[in-house]
């Protein structure tokens, strides 16, 4: 049985629009004008007990309307979800036993509080036996490096070091499947990879599953193996990440510098002249179209070559260059 | 329920631990809402001074009436915070932090806060309870039973109807204005002698401003006992809260998160 299986979810918003004012408000009661928007457009996946999943896509694409759905937060205009069996909005409370969530933008410690006073609550909230919520908060502490934060107040920590104590806070109760809305949203490139690498290893110790948005690429590439990307409320993209790699990094860019000047019509079969200077030019092709031999051959001859540099794109250009796909099919 | 009321405790409990982290700002608060009851007061001294009595109403009335307001506006706003800012809670999208954790919302919600003026209050009452006692000249353990009934009603119907309120946010988005109105109502009607009124005025302060319930009926049955009061106030109290959960339960379906996405226009 899968941890996560979405069928054809949908989430409309209804956008209220009202006059201010106590008469605006009562107005609003018996007439409301209404304005519809669909954030989520009957997407359907699932996710593996212990797996890693990632969940891309641009702003307002419906991330976060998806994970409060599984949350229980949201009710859904339409389709069907199942988290761990239950159903998220019916089953709210039993499933928040079995779940963990963090959303980057809205903290769940105690703003004034150390952070060990909100683990103390959330003790009392999961029905922690105070033996057990030391020893797993010892544990946490060590796993997420934050025994020296636990005695501060909340908010005289970093966006780092409290974003740790925020994904700790959301195990405490060994949760089956975590739920992470852009966890790693302004943390530096040091915190994110610490970040990366703490929920990796919860990951490895105790199975938990993961379904992690986030705007980093990287964050993807280093914890998932698999990806969703949604755009515009729709699911545009859905593979393994590195069959993600191997499908979209075709597209090589060759840097190439000569000792003696070129030709400046300069040109190759198959391959794109991005720019052609006097030594040198940056040229791009597709090995799918043209193979890599002919071209690095047509180099060669072209001159006494001084230097070569082959790349690739980034997977943020590449996922950068699906969102534009997905754009340009609707439009 | 027992699990329930261990949860609620330790709530209680952080909220006391986040407010002794302003233990002076609580000291300050405290005092200045007792100030200004007393100094609410002082306008009643005077007007029973010259009139004696509002259709058998009299100064020891208004000061059990005070007591039961005061302790049950305190008691009630310190332990369910929240009940003045639920309308903000739902409208700014931070409901999200109660609907994730496994306990019921509508509770989690109105105690994860606790006032510092609330303490104020609720001392003023007991003073005020104190001295209507002390003038009334008759003192049993029943009528502290009674005290301690009357302000449970009182807590009771003001919280569900500062809920009832602002559980409208569900439907027509934030109720700011709506929700202070309807507060200054509950806080001025049910400090007034309800002898005052009558008719549709009354009625009114049974149902849609339910203020009686929370002054004026409870302290005239802490001040002598009525069983037909004592069911009123029963009755009162469950038919509030069952609404009041009702509504809100109802209004949580239609929550849509972070919804700073009203347009005002
Ligand atoms: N409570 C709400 N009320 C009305 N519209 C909303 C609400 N929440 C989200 N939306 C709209 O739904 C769409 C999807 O929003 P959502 O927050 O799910 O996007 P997201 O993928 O998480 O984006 P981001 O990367 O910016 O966090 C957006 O167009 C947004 O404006
Ligand atoms: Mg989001």
């Amino acid at each position: 049985m899968p941890a996560v299986s979405v069928r054809d979810l949908r989430k409309t918003f209804q956008l209220k629009q009202k006059a201010a004012g106590l008469r605006g408000s009562l107005r609003a009661l018996w007439r409301p004008s209404l304005q519809e928007l669909d954030a989520v457009r009957g997407i359907s996946f699932s996710m593996d007990e212990g797996e890693l999943l990632g969940f891309i896509g641009p702003n307002g694409a419906g991330k976060s309307t998806t994970i409060k759905i599984l949350t229980g937060i949201l009710h859904p205009s339409s389709g069907e979800a199942e988290v761990l069996g239950r159903v998220p909005w019916r089953q709210r409370q039993e499933l928040a036993f079995q779940i963990g969530s963090v959303f980057g933008q809205r903290p769940q410690l105690w703003y004034h509080l150390p952070a060990v006073d909100t683990f103390y609550l959330f003790g009392k909230i999961y029905e922690l036996d105070d033996r057990e919520l030391k020893g797993r908060i010892a544990f946490l502490a060590e796993a997420f490096e934050i025994e020296e934060l636990l005695e501060t107040p909340v908010r005289k920590l970093s966006l780092g070091q409290r974003m740790r104590c925020e994904v700790a806070a959301s195990l405490l109760h060994r949760p089956r499947v975590l739920l992470l809305d852009e966890p790693s949203i302004g943390l530096d490139v040091v915190a994110k990879q610490r970040l990366r690498a703490t929920i990796q290893r919860m990951n490895d110790l105790e199975g938990v599953g993961v379904l992690l948005t986030s705007h980093d690429a990287g964050d993807i590439e280093a914890l998932c193996r698999r990806v969703i990307i949604i755009n515009d409320g729709e699911i545009v993209y859905r593979d393994k990440v590195s069959a993600l790699r191997r499908r979209y990094l075709t597209v090589k860019t060759v840097d190439v510098r000569y000792n003696e000047q070129l030709p400046p019509d300069f040109a190759l079969p198959g391959v794109e002249m991005v720019k052609v200077g006097r030594y040198g030019a940056k040229m791009r092709f597709d090995t799918r179209v043209t193979p890599v031999g002919p071209v690095i051959g047509g180099l060669a001859a072209a001159g006494s070559l001084a230097d070569v540099t082959v790349s690739e794109p980034s997977l943020e250009e590449v996922i950068g260059a699906i969102y534009a796909r997905a754009e340009s099919k609707d439009g | 329920m027992g699990r329930h009321i261990a949860f609620v405790l330790a709530l209680w409990k952080t909220n006391l631990l986040s407010a002794m982290e302003y233990r002076v700002s609580f000291l300050t608060q405290m005092a200045g809402m007792m100030l200004n009851n007393a100094i609410y007061f002082v306008f009643w001294i005077i007007f029973f001074a010259r009139f004696e009595e509002v259709n058998g109403w009299d100064l020891v009335d208004m000061l059990f009436l005070f007591g039961v307001v005061a302790t049950g506006f305190g008691v009630g706003t310190y332990l369910f915070g929240n009940a003045v800012r639920l309308s903000l809670l739902i409208a700014s999208g931070q409901m999200d932090y109660y609907l994730s954790l496994p306990r019921p919302v509508l509770l989690h919600a109105l105690a994860s806060r606790s006032n510092a003026s609330s303490a104020g209050d609720c001392a003023y009452g007991l003073l005020s309870f104190g001295a209507a006692v002390y003038f009334a000249g008759a003192f049993d353990i029943l009528m502290l039973l009674r005290f301690g009934l009357g302000c449970l009603a009182a807590v009771t119907v003001l919280i569900s109807f500062l809920v009832l309120v602002q559980s409208l946010t569900f439907w027509i988005g934030n109720t700011n204005l709506l929700t202070s109105n309807a507060f200054n109502a509950i806080v001025t009607f049910s400090l007034y002698p309800i002898t005052l009124f009558d008719g549709t005025a009354k009625l009114l302060l049974f149902t849609l401003i339910p203020a009686a319930f929370i002054g004026a009926l409870p302290a005239e049955f802490v001040r002598r006992f009525d069983l037909a009061q004592l069911a009123q106030i029963c009755a009162g109290s469950a038919i509030f809260l069952f609404l009041a959960t009702f509504v809100f339960y109802r209004g949580l379906r239609r929550y849509e998160s972070g919804s700073a996405f009203q347009v005002r226009t």
